[in-house]
């Protein structure tokens, strides 16, 4: 069975009598384990998606079911413990007035867990960030920095599921490649699910097992690491956009080191 | 002394207890750089110790009434800042008076800015008809002159120092939820706090802990600035027999018994607006340090 479950799904936004739909009839499914991604240029809708599942957009058609569970509105402490949020921007995601050691505490407190000390410094570890760090505030961290501990924190409450909405794009190519790595071995370590959003084919290739590439809120073409490597996709739009960034994809020295 | 220093400058603390303590003592050391904002606490800190220490710091009994010495001018020996019209020692009642100031500035301190900061973030946080009600509610009480709607509170309560502080707290909050509800607008729709609320955090949470946070430079550096119009309305309403009553020497009660012989015996007036204007400027300065220190970003490199 798979874990995700997304079936006809549409979001539409209304504001001073205007309709923009920003997704229409999308459905996925990714299974336990499984890294799904999400692909296609600037509105697109795939941000949108993601949003929608964790309740910062509003759903206007369709269901989502986790776990066979269709999901609640609101969305919850039991929600909130198997899916957690990688966002874009680490320098938009963290609380500027926070230390790291409150950022990382404050889902323990939510939850009741205890033990709070011991387990931030060992999320901080497990993110490849030195203990030291702790009680800075975020304006004196890198934003790479940051988006390890924006990481770190959605993993607090040791989710099976997380969404990453374009983790790397606000970081440049070297940090980029790091974090990148990172996710990867918490992926295998943890035995995570990964939704992960990206308009960089390069991206998606290296982390995920399948693909749908999105155009104009609409699925266009769902490809397997196999057919995307290979080129063999079916419609004109998957292929321009696979043209766009193949010379990329196709050198592994480019890729993360 | 020197271990301490060391302990509270560690960059890398191994408690939170340590790492609060050191953030303090770095805020400490910022301020004190601010010398503007050390001429602030200083006053500030006169002001407390003044008022704590009233009875044996004032040479006279502000109470006590010598008819013979009226109206002396300043620099009379025994009488250092003149004496008013009942021959009552100036300089021993403003020492008095600071009591008061003090007792009228920290109960208005303490309760407005809380009641704006409450009402400003739920109506900012929430928005649709609870934002609409509020400021709506804001807007009413925004709308009234302040002076007018303190005199008609006073005036159903009942005179006295303790209803001027409840008139004045209640028709203190509405620029302060102004500026808390504008604040909470920049950051409700942000993503630390789309990302808290994800992590299934409460409404009651993310107010008190992460909007709040975002609003209180602004609203503090507000409450600055009001201390002097607050001690102004405090003796508005002395002056019209709402507030302090006679004869306790409050300062502002103290001007408007001088304004009867303003160009004769200027002085009677003129030194507790002295003071007036002196404590007012101190917590100006006090608030522009505090606003550096409170905005861990602005810490220098």
């Amino acid at each position: 069975m798979s874990l995700i479950e997304i079936d006809n799904l549409s979001v539409t936004f209304r504001a001073k009598g205007r309709e923009v739909r920003a997704v229409e009839a999308v459905s996925l499914t990714v299974a336990a384990r499984e890294s799904y991604g999400l692909v296609g240029e600037s509105g697109s809708g795939k941000s949108t998606i993601l949003r929608a599942i964790c309740g910062l957009a509003p759903i206007s058609g369709g269901s989502i079911r986790i776990g066979g569970v269709p999901v609640a509105t609101p969305r919850g402490r039991a929600f909130a413990a198997r899916v957690q949020m990688v966002f874009q921007d680490p320098y938009a995601s963290l609380h500027p007035r926070h230390t790291i050691d409150r950022t990382l505490s404050e889902p323990l407190a939510i939850h009741g867990l205890s033990g709070s000390d011991a387990r931030v410094v060992k999320a901080l570890e497990d993110v490849g960030l030195p203990a030291a760090f702790r009680f800075r505030f975020p304006h004196q961290l890198s934003g790479g920095q940051r988006q390890r501990v924006a990481i770190a924190r959605a993993l607090m409450l040791e989710p099976e599921i997380l969404l990453l909405d374009e983790p790397t794009s606000a970081l440049d190519a070297s940090v980029q490649a790091e974090v990148l790595n990172l996710l990867d071995r918490l992926r295998d370590e943890r035995g995570l699910t990964f939704l992960m959003v990206s308009h960089d084919l390069a991206v998606i290739d290296h982390m995920t097992d399948r693909v749908l590439v999105m155009q104009n809120g609409r699925a266009v073409e769902e490809l397997t690491r196999a057919a995307l490597a290979g080129a063999r996709m079916t419609t004109d739009y998957a292929r321009s956009l696979f043209d766009a960034s193949a010379d990329r994809m196709l050198d592994p020295a480019k890729e993360a080191p | 002394m020197t271990a301490l220093r060391a302990w509270l400058t560690d960059p890398s603390p191994s408690s939170r207890r340590q790492a609060r303590l050191g953030q303090l003592w770095l805020a400490w050391l910022r301020i004190r750089r601010n010398s503007l904002a050390m001429a602030g606490l200083a006053i500030v800190s006169i002001l407390v110790l003044v008022a704590a220490f009233a009875p044996l710091i004032a040479p006279h009994d502000p109470l006590v009434q010598d008819l013979s010495r009226r109206l002396l001018p300043p620099g009379t020996p025994g009488n250092w800042l003149g004496t008013d019209d009942f021959g009552r020692d100036i300089l021993s009642r403003i020492i008095h008076g600071a009591r008061i100031t003090l007792y009228i500035i920290g109960l208005v301190a303490l309760t407005a800015p809380v009641l704006g900061l409450l009402i400003g973030t739920v109506a900012g946080y929430f928005g649709g008809w609870v934002d609409a009600v509020l400021m709506r509610l804001t807007d009413i009480f925004l709308a009234f002159p302040r002076l007018i709607l303190a005199l008609a509170l006073v005036a159903v309560l009942g005179p006295g120092i303790e209803n001027a502080v409840l008139a004045i707290a209640l028709t203190a909050w509405p620029p302060y939820a102004r500026v808390a509800r504008a604040e909470t607008l920049t950051v409700r729709n942000s993503d630390y706090i789309a990302a808290v609320r994800l992590q299934g955090a409460g409404s009651a949470r993310i107010i008190a802990g992460h909007i709040v946070p975002m609003c209180l430079s602004s609203v503090i550096i507000r409450v600055t600035l009001d201390m002097a119009g607050v001690i102004l309305i405090a003796a508005g309403l002395g002056f019209l027999g709402l507030g302090v009553q006679p004869p306790l020497p409050e300062w502002g009660l103290m001007i408007s018994s001088g304004r009867k012989f303003l160009f004769e015996q200027w002085w009677v007036a003129t030194m507790p607006g002295l003071a007036i204007f002196i404590v007012s400027l101190g917590f100006n300065l006090l608030g522009d340090g505090l606003r550096d220190v409170l905005d861990p970003r602005s810490a220098p490199k």
